[in-house]
């Protein structure tokens, strides 16, 4: 026994020396909430490592994005040492700038790999190289107000499908003169919903290789269908992303379908309506379908220019492949973990007071293991800006149907992009 | 030795002029024909010249930009016009106040002036509106629609470039000599017949100039729809700057946003040549 506990001594204090030896300054590059809930993680992550500065810079999203492209485009000139990038960005950089960032495998990523969700990874490695970790995801689910449900004699547990969604919009519609719509979609502005919907039935811009074209696949088919469907059958408010917060604030809408990281914005807009909001899982597109789908995330990666590699990493390591540095972002800062661990810490499975004392988080971490997995490819950008044009004049009425549509976005998308259309 | 010397007190901005000027311009002509979206990039000629003809948005971006063209830069000149008559007139004080005030615009950074914009038009709380609401109509909302987003930018132009042509304009105006109108009002000519027959055609080199001038500059119109509407809502205001910036740098797409930009320039010289042929002296 005592020589057991002199072993787990002698490793604590080897890990201890190790951790000390780390030292020196390093520069992070986040936006946001995303930078303070990083800012949140150094506390604990000093107490490991003493000697190591993190200094945290939130430049804002898109001079995140620009100046790194710009640093790469220079050879890693004035790149920090951990950088911030959101999945469905990220393949620009490993695309056209390969040796612009460190490959984490040579620093121990393979061992997490168990850790996160298959579909995290997709847009984060190329070949056998890990680019970067994992960090928050937006598993998919629906928000809707408890109150408003109720008045209309709506059963959110009896929601299976979209089938049945419309059909509770219609009673809702009924219940107060055509004035609650069910949700907000945005039309002309993005295309946020048709990615939901297509990720859910397993399609999406780009087949899973990130090799062709597959927009016009029967999965996202069906998805631009049911968008119609709830469309001709009025049961939605059209919007950009500020509408759809003045329609929640206004209580027009009576539900919102987005990433688990909308929780925030809708306790942050509308603090008035704490207790009366809930969520329940996206409907699925046939009875006993998939009803989780992802919406945006981001992820760490260390540029090859760092000269403070071993620091970087470990507190890479301590804020995203810890329970410690997950938890600390959700709680504060509502960040939704992937790292698959935490989703056992008892946080998760606390009820929320702005929820109606629901425990939200299991609800929705539960989903983060049936996302099937889409990659965005280094033409997301493209892409989504063809899909947000095609969706809107299909609503208008342009294409007689969602497959022709679609055929034409995928022509369009294979133009830009280069990628052949799949079969 | 003796007719060297020039070039050796030249070089210094010859050496920046080729570095920072004929150096980009002939690379980005360059850039044109290779394939950007692959890594390594290479030689692919047809990849963005051909997308260009097929390119929807490319379409929307110049149908987009040929409105402004078509709509706000007539308007302004002829606003600037009735500006720098006015100001030319002997009738009225304070003039060199008027000159500045009206010129002051220009001298207002873009960023600043975009962002005042942006809160003058704000659907719920913009001072636009409120002042629509008042007078009992319900208000635009005016960054969110296609129609009134593009009205916002053509106002928010021509309350930047107005002053600017008007007092370009003034100075034309101040070169026609006066004994044109002495003889003209000899000849019993009125103020009308003397603006059509003395003022306009002694204003032409001065006009040419300031309409060659906001047709390049509309050409290359970036900073209101980037600042004031992101090129929104959809791609209803979205210019081919606006378009050559994301494909440049938002998609890192080098070769096709340098196709893009010698199609503007392209469309430049042609509009510029145009401008040339039709109003040369005869």
């Amino acid at each position: 026994m005592k020589a057991r506990l002199l072993a787990v001594a002698a490793l604590l204090g080897l890990a201890w020396a190790q951790n000390t030896a780390l030292k020196g300054e390093i520069t992070v590059w986040s936006w946001d909430i995303a930078a303070k809930a990083l800012e949140a993680v150094v506390p604990s992550f000093n107490k490991l490592y003493p000697n190591v500065k993190v200094k945290v810079v939130d430049l804002g999203n898109q001079q995140v994005f620009d100046r790194g492209l710009a640093g790469c485009a220079a050879g890693g000139a004035d790149l920090p040492d951990v950088y911030s990038v959101e999945n469905n960005e990220a393949e620009v950089f490993w695309n056209r700038f390969p040796d612009c960032f460190t490959d984490l495998t040579a620093l121990g990523a393979n061992q997490l790999r168990k850790d996160f969700p298959e579909f995290k990874w997709t847009e984060l490695t190329m070949g056998n190289k890990v680019f970067a970790i994992p960090w928050d995801s937006g598993p998919v689910v629906i928000f809707y107000r408890r109150d408003l449900y109720q008045k209309a004699g709506i059963d959110p547990n009896k929601i299976a499908t979209w089938d049945d969604f419309i059909a509770a919009g219609k009673k809702m519609l009924q219940a107060t003169g055509g004035k609650v719509k069910m949700g907000t979609i945005a039309n002309g502005q993005d295309d946020e919903w048709f990615r939901m919907l297509a990720n859910q039935n397993a399609c999406f811009y780009f087949n899973n290789q990130g090799t062709a074209v597959t927009v016009n696949q029967p999965g996202c088919v069906r998805a631009l269908d049911t968008i119609k469907k709830l469309a001709d059958a009025g049961v939605v408010a059209f919007g950009g992303w500020n509408e759809q917060i003045q329609y929640i604030k206004a209580s027009a809408v009576a539900s919102a379908m987005f990433g688990a990281w909308y929780e925030g914005t809708i306790r942050t807009n509308a603090p008035d309506q704490a207790g009366k909001w809930g969520v329940f899982l996206m409907p699925a597109s046939q009875k006993g379908g998939v009803r989780a789908a992802n919406l945006g995330g981001s992820a760490l990666a260390i540029p090859a220019s760092s000269k403070n590699k071993e620091a970087a990493w470990a507190f890479v390591k301590h804020a995203l492949a810890t329970t410690e540095g997950q938890i600390t972002m959700l709680k504060e800062y509502g960040l939704v973990p992937s790292y698959l661990p935490a989703l056992n810490d008892p946080y998760v499975k606390k009820p929320q007071p702005y929820w109606g004392n629901q425990p939200i988080w299991e609800l929705i971490l539960g989903t983060l293991g049936k996302i099937p997995p889409a990659r965005g490819t280094q033409y997301f950008q493209e892409a989504r800006q063809i899909m947000t044009a095609v969706q809107a004049d299909f609503l208008a009425g342009k294409y007689k149907t969602a497959q022709e549509a679609l055929d034409a976005a995928a022509k369009q998308i294979s133009q830009a992009t280069g990628l052949p259309i799949g079969k | 030795m003796r007719t060297k010397a020039p070039f050796f007190f030249l070089a210094p901005y010859l050496f920046l002029f080729a570095l920072f000027w004929a150096w980009p311009i002939l690379y980005s002509f360059y850039l044109s024909f290779l394939n950007t979206r692959v890594y390594p990039w290479h030689l692919e000629p047809a990849v963005n010249w051909g997308r260009l003809l097929q390119d929807p948005f490319f379409w929307v971006a110049l149908k987009n930009t040929l409105f402004i063209l078509a709509v706000q830069v007539p308007l302004m000149l002829a606003l600037a016009l009735l500006l720098a008559l006015a100001l030319n007139s002997a009738l009225l004080r304070l003039k060199g106040f008027y000159r500045f005030a009206f010129f002051a615009p220009v001298v207002v950074g873009a960023v600043a002036y975009s962002a005042v914009f942006r809160l003058l038009f704000n659907t719920e709380f913009g001072a636009v509106n409120a002042l629509l609401r008042a007078l009992g109509h319900p208000g635009y909302d005016w960054l969110y629609t296609p129609g009134p987003a593009m009205a916002v930018i053509v106002l928010a132009l021509t309350w930047r470039w107005t002053g600017y042509n008007a007092i370009i304009l003034l100075a034309g105006l101040q070169s026609i000599p006066r004994e044109l109108y002495e003889a003209a009002s000899l000849d019993g000519a009125g103020p009308w017949h003397q603006f059509w027959h003395v003022t306009l055609p002694g204003l032409r080199p001065v006009l040419v100039f300031a309409l060659v001038l906001s047709i390049i500059g509309t050409l290359q119109l970036f900073t209101e729809p980037f600042l004031i509407t992101g090129g929104g809502p959809g791609n209803a205001t979205m210019t081919l700057g606006v378009y050559l910036y994301q494909q440049g740098f938002r998609s890192f797409n080098f070769g096709y946003a340098s196709a893009i930009a010698y199609t503007v320039a392209l469309l430049a010289a042609g509009f510029s040549f145009l401008q040339m042929r039709l109003w040369r002296e005869r």
